[in-house]
């Protein structure tokens, strides 16, 4: 635990499917620990600025852009799957690796604050797999992802799924270096979401509106809730799925077996 | 949230550039933040007053400029002020507009002393 701010890097543990629990190898903060003991020859007593014109997030910025760049030399499709806790991002996953896994090559990145209940879930697809539990963390970020496929040794010419922590709002400011970027909506869900959460909506390329074998049985207007996405960002391109039930799945599939090939 | 982050980062950037300066302490850091941003003013605050504990930042002020947010339609190229992702252009309706300005998170400058 970091005595200046109170975050920890103890926090963060990075595990593989069965392996005991430690703690990242060399997930560093994005913050410094200062030490102050350094005297300085010249004093300067009146107030003064500094330009800095940094962007904030620039570390992270620059950190997403390394990871790009790796994925991009050994031709990895990498996927940023996000939505709040409950939208079937991990059965998504199971059934699109079970599907796929022979004809596209993959690995995933788990991330929640706790338990391997989700690593333990895609292991069994035979998938590699590695569970980040981010601690009190709300978000994956860039620093994250470079230490998580470095332990994952992907392959050239494959698929890396990140499911990120399951929160429609803090995920959507950190770029990880992935490719697409895709929010899965469940209809269980208001279909005022995209209104409510527009930050993560406006950051995304694909909508997944999963759990679509429900609608009988609630009141989720489809076309109302692409209409309201359409709103935020009007670039975004839809699946209307059943992860459960395999509905819709196939124009999903075909759109990932069409962007591992570039 | 996330701000707690950004905080955390605003802090290491400006700690940074207060020691190469040769500086004691951070009297004021300047920020722009887009309207658009997803970053919630008050939460910042709060985060921030906690995170520079302890450090050359340690009873600093922070400045934040709140950048308005802009957009361009793709229809009929009309440039306006929006203050939402859902916003129409008020010349042709069109939800089909590009944002020009809003999502900064900005570090300007830093005062020291």
């Amino acid at each position: 635990m970091c005595d200046t701010c109170g975050c920890g890097s103890d926090s963060t543990t990075f595990r593989k499917h069965g392996e005991d629990h430690h703690h990242g190898d060399g997930h560093s903060h994005s913050h410094d620990h200062h030490d102050h003991g350094h005297s300085h020859d010249h004093k300067h007593t009146q107030d003064r600025t500094i330009a800095i014109e940094q962007d904030i997030l620039g570390e992270n910025n620059l950190l997403a852009q390394r990871n790009r760049g790796y994925f991009e030399a050994k031709n990895v499709f990498a996927i940023n799957l996000v939505s709040s806790p409950g939208s079937g991002k991990t059965t998504l996953l199971e059934k699109t690796l079970a599907t796929l896994k022979e004809e596209i090559p993959s690995a995933v990145i788990e991330g929640d604050q706790q338990t391997m209940n989700d690593a333990d879930r895609i292991a069994k697809t035979g998938v590699p797999v590695l569970q980040i539990n981010t601690g009190n963390g709300c978000h994956l970020d860039a620093e994250m992802i470079h230490t998580a496929y470095g332990q994952l040794k992907l392959q050239d010419n494959s698929a890396l799924f990140i499911e990120n922590v399951g929160n429609l709002v803090c995920p959507a400011l950190f770029d990880l270096g992935e490719d697409k970027r895709v929010v899965v909506i469940s209809v269980t869900e208001g279909e005022d979401k995209p209104l409510k959460y527009p930050t993560m909506f406006d950051a995304a390329d694909i909508c997944i509106i999963n759990k679509i074998d429900l609608l009988p049985y609630v009141q989720f207007d489809v076309e109302k809730c692409k209409e309201y996405a359409l709103q935020v960002n009007h670039n975004l391109e839809f699946f209307e799925v059943s992860a459960t039930t395999g509905e819709g799945m196939d124009a999903w599939y075909g759109w990932l077996k069409e962007m591992s090939k570039k | 949230m996330h701000e707690m982050s950004i905080a955390m980062n605003i802090i290491s950037i400006a700690c940074k550039e207060a020691e190469k300066d040769g500086a004691s302490s951070i009297s004021n850091i300047e920020l722009d933040v887009g309207k658009l941003s997803g970053v919630m003013i008050d939460s910042l605050n709060f985060c921030y007053e906690s995170v520079c504990k302890d450090t050359l930042a340690e009873n600093s002020t922070l400045s934040i400029n709140e950048v308005p947010a802009k957009a361009s339609c793709k229809k009929c190229n009309h440039t306006f002020e929006i203050d939402s992702f859902m916003a129409l252009c008020p010349q042709c309706e069109s939800y089909e507009i590009d944002i020009l300005q809003g999502r900064e998170l900005k570090l300007r400058a830093v005062s020291v002393n």
